[in-house]
């Protein structure tokens, strides 16, 4: 049945009026709270919805922040290293066993894989309490290992996972030439694998460094201080200087906070996407 | 074609990096855990093998009852609603908007930033006195007195499954995407061509074609849900009265108590639940990969 062009212009219409109200829906459910916390973090008093209040702008909870007392550049530069050096081991040791598992000949490969795969898919409460006693006894309590090493290991599955599905997207017709021509395994990852594998690692190494980021609970048991304690946790105890909740400089440190990961975002917008859609959905 | 007959053996080479973080910090904590929830492991006493004991003591403990009640509450409702979310999200963003890119990296954001500090964002949001919410719905003229959301069960738990649907919708969308992306052009236009509205096409055409990423988002979500920590941790502190308590939480509270048998027992429980959904995950991965 072919229906009149009148019908398929009111349908364009309608699309594009349900797609005008979806966006906005986007905009403000994404936008809305994070316009918030901006606000109150440049705000003079954070209860500047109420009626009696003015909205005043102020640098002052940055400056508060910026105070040695409350430690949060100290928890910052912890999150980075820490999250770097999860970032850097899981991506280099994931491609290693990305490359034995589709380039060389490993019975049970496709086991090993999945196998790695299920772990990491496990609540991390399953292996906190045992983390903890183990760390107690190594003596490695607040330090920047006790954290990175389980991290790698959290993350690894994924990024192997998600590098051994790219791995096997580069053409076998490179390897067979360079086997070939007499290449070492090592020489073919290092000359001919690598170079064609770098956006597939960068998405990798994104995808582990927002994990080891944002953690939370694991860093909350095997942190004491500013030593080696990360921003979330420096952000979920908060205290401030002068007792009731702070909010504008807490929302100051959560600003803080979110920045790297922002950057990371608008930045590699296209490369976390595609980490996150081929480490869930393809194999 | 194979030239090199001893890349097998050296293929474990490379497997040995991958073998050792696994080895050390999943499998023995996890075989670990599940060994300690066979004991009576407090701080400070001997400790001694007791069967099920903790597991009995679990079941009879009414706290435990209510974590396992809010954990399958929080899954049951906020999984749904965040795919829901997703899905409206992925079909804004495949069309094409001025700025693509910008749109992209928009849904990104409550995605990649902390969990705790999208806890503290909310908890100032369901502020009693000065929060967002409580200022908006006055300004409509919703309600006329201010709501105490954090002070009642039910709100508390509305607070938790809003917070963690704007942190986890947008990684449905990002999967939704992908899937919306897979689906030929050919079969919409081909519908069109026989004068099927969109609505019919996207009953008809997409959200079959979608099914099997829905349910890998479905499954995703709830292995992830499941686990919740960090937002009841920082947002409710489990409270009030222990209303919103996940069964990670209460893990943890065991843990911190010096009982390890129980906390661990509670740990055992849990991941035995992620089991259950992560085998049929990894089968359906299978299945939407072939």
């Amino acid at each position: 049945m072919i229906k009149p062009a009148r019908y398929w212009r009111k349908e364009e219409w309608q699309i594009g009026l349900l797609t005008a109200l979806g966006a906005a829906f986007l905009l403000l459910f994404c936008l809305l709270p994070f316009a918030y916390m901006l606000a109150v973090a440049w705000a003079e008093n954070h209860d500047f919805l109420s009626p009696q209040v003015d909205f005043r702008w102020t640098f002052a909870n940055f400056r508060e922040i910026a105070v040695p007392e409350l430690h949060v550049p100290a928890y910052l530069a912890n999150s980075l290293g820490i999250a770097g050096a999860t970032a850097l081991g899981a991506t280099v040791f994931a491609g290693l066993a990305a490359f034995a598992l589709t380039r060389l000949r490993v019975k049970g490969g496709r086991g090993i894989l999945l196998a790695a795969l299920a772990l990491s898919m496990f609540p991390p409460i399953s292996i906190a309490g045992y983390l903890f006693r183990m760390m107690a006894e190594l003596g490695w309590i607040n330090t920047y290992p006790a954290l990175i090493l389980p991290y790698i290991a959290w993350i690894l599955p994924l990024c192997l996972w998600f590098l051994a599905g790219f791995f096997q997207g580069i053409p076998r017709e490179l390897d067979k030439a360079a086997w070939v021509d007499g290449c070492t395994p090592w020489q073919l990852l290092r000359h001919i694998l690598l170079p064609l594998a770098r956006p597939g690692l960068l998405s990798a190494a994104l995808l582990a460094f927002i994990f080891a980021y944002n953690e939370f609970l694991f860093a909350l048991l095997l942190t004491v201080d500013a030593h080696s304690r990360t921003l979330p946790v420096g952000i979920a105890m908060f205290q401030g200087l002068h007792g009731e909740v702070p909010w504008g400089s807490l929302m100051a440190a959560s600003v803080l906070a979110v920045l790297p990961v922002v950057l990371l975002a608008l930045v590699f917008q296209k490369q976390i996407v595609g980490g996150l859609t081929r480490g869930a959905v393809k194999g | 074609m194979r030239l090199k007959p001893s890349s097998g053996k050296l293929g474990w080479l490379f497997l040995l990096p991958l073998g050792f973080f696994i080895l050390v910090f999943l499998l023995t904590p996890i075989v670990g855990t599940i060994q300690s929830s066979f004991y009576q492991d407090v701080a400070f006493l001997p400790k001694r093998f007791t069967g099920l004991s903790n597991y009995l003591v679990l079941f009879q403990d009414s706290a435990f009852r209510q974590a396992a009640l809010f954990t399958l509450l929080f899954v049951g409702v906020s999984v749904p609603l965040e795919c829901l979310i997703g899905l409206i999200f992925a079909l804004v963003l495949q069309r094409s908007l001025p700025g693509k890119g910008m749109w992209r990296a928009l849904v990104l954001i409550p995605w990649a930033i902390p969990a705790t500090v999208s806890a503290k964002t909310f908890q100032l949001i369901f502020q009693y006195h000065d929060g967002l919410m409580n200022a908006l719905l006055q300004g409509i003229g919703i309600t006329n007195a201010p709501i105490h959301w954090l002070g009642g069960a039910p709100s508390a738990f509305f607070a938790l499954v809003l917070a963690d649907a704007w942190k986890t919708a947008p990684f449905a969308a990002i999967l939704f995407l992908a899937g919306l992306a897979s689906i030929p052009d050919d079969l919409h236009r081909q519908a069109k061509v026989d004068g099927a509205h969109f609505l019919r096409r996207f009953i008809h055409i997409t959200l079959p074609l979608l099914k099997p990423v829905i349910t890998v988002v479905l499954l995703f979500r709830i292995i992830d849900a499941l686990r919740v920590f960090d937002l009841n941790y920082v947002l409710t502190g489990g409270g009030p009265g222990g209303a919103t308590t996940s069964l990670s939480l209460l893990g943890y509270q065991r843990y911190l108590s010096g009982d390890f048998g129980l906390g661990a027992a509670v740990s055992v429980l849990l991941f035995l639940s992620a089991w259950l959904f992560t085998w049929l995950y990894l089968r359906q991965a299978r299945s939407v990969e072939a």
